[in-house]
């Protein structure tokens, strides 16, 4: 009879119920916004202990209340659209030479089982060597820094290009050759209608990786002499103790990565023909 | 639509020089216009190779394949092929599908309603839009058919297109399929090893041995269409035909038999 109100108990079996109501795009949604708060308040975690520790405490600017705010003072800035494009400028470069020497050389792997066999020990030697080791010799090659980082960029990206397109291509049927040519396919057609859209998902599953790749080796790439681009404001950051504008730096780069692989995702998506 | 006449002449062929026997030997064979033919014969005896000669598709070593004044040296669209697998292009719709050829003849702008009609024909017509792995092994097949079509062959090559399919649906192709055979008057070879399939469909079938692979008989078989499979006379043919290749096997055995006393 009393008429108070009675605390509801918290339950995660309404919740879990809750949550399997909700459409799709609604669960997508509340489970980044969860994943991102995690990670905001490991951040802020990070932040308090580096500022509670005497030793570290001069680097307390990390912490994502000055970061944030040094971000919100940079957006807009001429000097972070400069930055911005003239990263995404190299790789972008990077990519297109990439895709240009990795995929043809991808189809000639996955069509010739011999070349493929010539091939794997040295490209699989090749591919595990980090691209900033070949830095010195990207320096001596190259006559402008530009030309070095791309370099570097392209040998980031070429080989999960190269393999993606050879994997796309073992792939195709042989019947989708000749049924084509028995339907009176010439050369270009059966490039164009056949084997390009056989191959398409997986050349973009190949670049996506290289994405990932290239946005990884820019970085450390651009300490190099370049004056330009997001590893240059990083270490530019570094040097003049502007550590709330390092970390805003680093948010930079985290948001346009994931925004390069949302697209590479999309277009993979959109060349993809299995259907689920 | 003209039909054609297809001359088979002399024909050898060896996979392989060193081969002691060929492959096909001694083939001569003449196929009617506007009639199918079906080449019947036991799995090696060479009728899909004869079949991919006739489409150009494989250069017998001797002899030629001639269609109308042609000598078949190449693939065209005019003596098309369907094969036992549909083999169609999963990120085309079934329209896409059945447009190919007309798209590679850089003609399919003029020629969109004959697609549509051979798709109603194929009773495709709800299925258009639909991504070709939607549809069943049957409803593929017969999309591979409207494609074959579509180019308005004056052949059309079948080999064992219906073999992966269910009971029902094999036989309710094979009815259709002779059905538009005789219907646009296109010429059709079929190599089958189903006996049934053979007496159902075809004007004549022509009886192949192996090793070597060569034409040991023929039979004409001139039951109306559509055919009734319970019918005296078509049960009839089926047991002469199944009769013709137990005297092969025999002979086969006996000249083993024979090889082995010497």
């Amino acid at each position: 009879m009393s008429n108070a109100m009675t605390v509801e108990k918290f339950s995660f079996g309404q919740i879990t119920a809750t949550y399997k109501k909700m459409p799709g795009w609604l669960q997508n949604f509340t489970n980044a916004t969860l994943g991102m708060t995690i990670l905001l308040f490991l951040w802020w975690v990070g932040g308090v202990l580096i500022e509670s520790n005497p030793d570290t405490e001069a680097f307390a600017a990390f912490a994502p209340g000055p970061a944030l705010s040094a971000l919100w003072g940079l957006l807009g800035t001429e000097f972070l659209w400069d930055t911005i494009t003239s990263s995404l400028e190299r790789i972008l470069f990077g990519l297109f030479w990439g895709i240009v020497i990795g995929v043809p050389v991808g189809v000639i792997l996955g069509y010739f089982l011999a070349v493929r066999q010539i091939a794997n020990m040295p490209f699989q030697f090749l591919r595990m060597i980090s691209p900033l080791a070949w830095m010195p010799i990207a320096v001596l090659a190259f006559e402008t820094w530009d030309g070095a980082i791309i370099f570097l960029i392209v040998m980031a990206t070429v080989w999960p290009i190269v393999f993606g397109t050879a994997h796309g291509v073992q792939r195709i049927d042989p019947n989708w050759f000749r049924v084509a040519r028995n339907l009176g396919a010439d050369g270009y057609q059966m490039l164009r209608r056949v084997i390009m859209p056989a191959i398409a998902q997986d050349v973009f599953a190949g670049i996506r990786l290289a994405i990932g790749v290239a946005w990884v080796v820019l970085v450390p790439a651009e300490y190099l002499g370049v004056t330009s681009g997001l590893g240059y404001a990083i270490n530019d950051a570094r040097d003049t103790l502007d550590y709330d504008k390092l970390a805003a730096i680093v948010v930079v780069i985290g948001v346009i990565g994931y925004l390069l692989d949302t697209v590479a995702a999309k277009l993979i998506k959109r060349y993809s023909w299995n259907l689920e | 639509m003209g039909s054609s006449n297809i001359w088979i002449t002399d024909l050898y062929h060896y996979y392989d020089k060193k081969q002691a026997t060929p492959t096909l030997e001694d083939i001569n064979l003449t196929i009617p216009k506007g009639q199918l033919t079906a080449l019947i014969g036991r799995s090696g005896c060479g009728k899909s190779t004869l079949l991919q000669m006739i489409a150009g598709l494989l250069i017998p070593s001797e002899g030629s394949v001639r269609i109308n004044a042609h000598t078949v040296t190449k693939p065209s669209a005019k003596w098309n092929m369907m094969f036992q697998k549909p083999s169609l292009y999963p990120w085309m719709t079934v329209r896409e599908n059945a447009a190919l050829g007309l798209v590679f003849a850089g003609t399919y702008a003029s020629k969109k309603d004959r697609v549509e009609e051979l798709l109603d024909m194929v009773g495709l017509s709800e299925h258009k839009d639909k991504n070709v792995q939607q549809l069943s092994g049957g409803q593929q097949q017969r999309v591979a058919l409207a494609r074959s079509l579509a180019t308005e062959p004056d052949v059309l090559l079948l080999d064992e297109p219906f073999s992966a399919l269910d009971a029902f649906t094999r036989s309710a192709l094979q009815t259709e399929v002779a059905q538009i055979c005789h219907d646009y008057g296109i010429t059709m070879v079929l190599v089958t090893h189903d006996i049934e399939e053979a007496v159902a469909m075809a004007d004549k079938v022509v009886i192949m041995n192996h090793n070597p692979g060569r034409i040991v008989g023929s039979m004409d078989v001139e039951l109306p269409y559509p055919r009734d499979r319970s019918e005296p006379q078509f049960i009839e043919l089926k047991e002469y035909l199944f009769a013709e290749f137990e005297k092969i096997d025999q002979a086969k055995q006996a000249e083993l038999e024979k090889q082995l006393a010497s």
